[in-house]
């Protein structure tokens, strides 16, 4: 009696506090999405308003298709920008993912099968994604400034490539240590070779898991900042950069713009993570806690 | 190997064929990953070397025309006081919202462990605002803790009390309410490490210690978080050294302001290096926290190799 009554009682608490956090965790999201929805005069109300009254689509109309009749207005930026740079953070995050992927897993199978890279240098691989990029970031931007690379798609592309690699490696290996080798063995000894092997044998295996990487590092990608500011000028600004040019831009704040350009550059990074949550732990772990 | 044994004249020419298409195959994944790292890495490294020993303005022409200097550059930072503080408060940052991070994470982890009704649901808004992208962590969060926004108002209205602190201009609290936001941001990322942690503790030694009458809290102490002890190390390495490199929020919500109350290192590099065209300061300053952050690197990689042999111990063995 008294047991199964403590245990309600347990249970009644751990409810409230997950709640409790869960209010905590999607509020500003919440708060996000209703300013987006807000006409100017509620932006900065007080009280603040917390059901938009009455809702309107003016946001995303003057943000992402540049309908702003009073081009001479505060808040008048440059129209239809924020559509050319989703293309461009969507043309640089895939590319640079998939190709991270794709080498990534190449020598996540042969760290796998053949040790082509010792546990030390596995570690030192790491070294590219945890040194913080701004220490490197002035001299890159002059060696970029050097060589033609600024602001160009390539540019951002290969900075990405080898700073999602140690991800893409350890998370793919983490998949590819649980096919069993007898598959493969059985392939090479038909006479495959080793490459057809990896790309007609393993790779299909995992494929999900290889879905699984591409979206986790197609996540940091696409939320990249420091980066993409400093080797992007003008022409190939990703989706951060253009949020933040925003900011400082104008006397007052544009809370209703930026938040409707903000639900448009997070809601596809919500589903895609949503998609892959059970492979979080594998990802952020670099593979090192499985689930 | 067996083969070999037994047979041991022609298998070992066949072994030493089977080793040398190993090592071609090695060489060819290898080969372009080396290239591409020494042409990108090396030229900057340089460049950043180059900088820190040679004097070099935006007035003059080429870098080449910089005048060497020697150690000045490195002393001029290791005594300016500025820089100084930013250690400081980068260590601070990292410290207390790693914790904060982890505190929340593994408490929240801790109960949800267990299959109850909802918990899908509540996993998925959890990791919520680590899919959120950064800078607009930032400008939401402005959105929220100006001084009459939704976030004083709510607690105005449900503890009757007024509560109105600036959160943003009051130079005392910028630097724990970026600290707040990126406790928000990040305690997910903890959270699904330590779930995942304590979905693979094994099951033999909790029953053990149930069945033997230990309560619930020595079972948590005494059992459970020593086999925790490889992912929790995980959780805090990682998240730290994220924490210490946190640029964009900082930046887009306050550049180092008000005052210098928000500058961190990554702000202080970035703000010499382009707000003050100090191109050779930067460099220098680039240099100093480079090898400070590779000696914590190499120290979190130490403890990383230590506790990913217990962890691969612990789940049945991995491959490496």
């Amino acid at each position: 009696m008294t047991k199964s009554r403590r245990r309600r009682v347990s249970t009644a608490i751990r409810y409230a506090v997950l709640t409790l956090w869960a209010i905590i965790a999607f509020f500003p999201i919440y708060w996000m999405v209703a300013t987006s929805f807000k006409p100017d005069t509620q932006w900065f109300a007080w009280p603040p308003v917390y059901f938009p009254e009455p809702p309107t689509l003016d946001n995303y109309r003057n943000v992402w298709f540049g309908a702003e009749q009073y081009a001479a207005t505060q808040y008048a930026i440059s129209s239809q920008k924020p559509l050319i740079s989703l293309g461009n953070s969507a043309i640089i995050a895939t590319t640079s993912t998939l190709l991270a992927v794709l080498f990534g897993s190449v020598i996540a199978y042969g760290v796998s099968r053949h040790r082509i890279l010792s546990e030390t240098r596995m570690f030192q691989l790491l070294m590219l994604r945890m040194i913080p990029p701004i220490v490197v970031v002035a001299p890159l931007s002059l060696y970029y400034a050097a060589v033609g690379l600024t602001d160009t798609f390539a540019g951002l592309i290969l900075i990405y490539f080898l700073t999602s690699l140690p991800y893409a490696v350890w998370m793919t290996k983490s998949f590819i240590d649980e096919v069993p080798r007898e598959i493969e063995q059985a392939a090479q000894i038909l006479g495959a070779s080793r490459w057809r092997t990896i790309f007609e044998i393993v790779l299909p295996l995992i494929r999900s898991g290889l879905v699984a990487t591409f979206l986790f590092i197609l996540i940091l990608t696409w939320s990249e900042y420091l980066l993409a500011l400093i080797i992007t000028k003008t022409q190939v600004t990703t989706v951060p950069i253009e949020l933040s040019k925003y900011q400082g831009s104008t006397e007052g704040r544009v809370y209703g713009r930026q938040a409707a350009l903000s639900v448009g550059i997070t809601i596809p990074l919500m589903i895609v993570g949503l998609i892959i949550r059970k492979h979080l732990a594998r990802g952020f772990s670099f593979g090192m806690v499985r689930r | 190997m067996a083969l070999m044994a037994a047979n041991a004249a022609p298998a070992s020419t066949r072994e030493l064929s089977r080793r040398r298409a190993v090592r071609r195959f090695k060489w060819s994944i290898l080969a372009p990953l080396i290239a591409l790292i020494a042409l990108v890495l090396l030229p900057v490294l340089f460049l950043q070397l180059y900088f820190s020993f040679h004097q070099w303005t935006v007035y003059l022409g080429s870098w080449s025309e910089a005048e060497f200097v020697g150690l000045d550059l490195f002393t001029e930072v290791l005594t300016d006081p500025r820089f100084g503080w930013a250690v400081v408060r980068s260590l601070a940052f990292a410290t207390g919202s790693t914790i904060g991070c982890f505190v929340f994470g593994f408490a929240l982890a801790y109960l949800m462990h267990k299959p109850f009704r909802g918990q899908a649901v509540y996993y998925a808004i959890f990791i919520l605002p680590m899919l959120t992208v950064p800078v607009v962590v930032a400008y939401t969060g402005e959105m929220l803790l100006y001084q009459s926004g939704p976030i004083n108002d709510l607690v105005t209205r449900l503890s009757g009390i007024e509560f109105k602190p600036a959160w943003l201009t009051n130079p005392n609290i910028a630097l724990p309410t970026v600290m707040l936001l990126e406790i928000w941001n990040w305690t997910p990322f903890p959270f699904i490490i330590m779930l995942a942690g304590l979905a693979a503790v094994p099951r033999e030694p909790l029953e053990a210690a149930e069945i033997l009458g230990a309560s619930r809290w020595r079972i948590f102490w005494e059992v459970q978080l020593p086999l925790l002890r490889p992912v929790i190390f995980l959780a805090l390495v990682l998240r730290f050294l994220e924490a210490m490199a946190e640029f964009p929020k900082t930046w887009a919500l306050l550049q180092g302001g008000p005052g210098t109350a928000t500058e961190t290192l990554p702000i202080y590099i970035f703000l010499t290096t382009w707000q003050y065209f100090e191109v050779s300061k930067g460099a220098a300053m680039s240099y100093i926290v480079m090898l400070l952050m590779i000696v914590i690197v190499l120290v979190a990689i130490r403890l990383l190799r230590r506790e990913k042999r217990a962890l691969d111990a612990m789940y049945g063995g991995g491959a490496t």
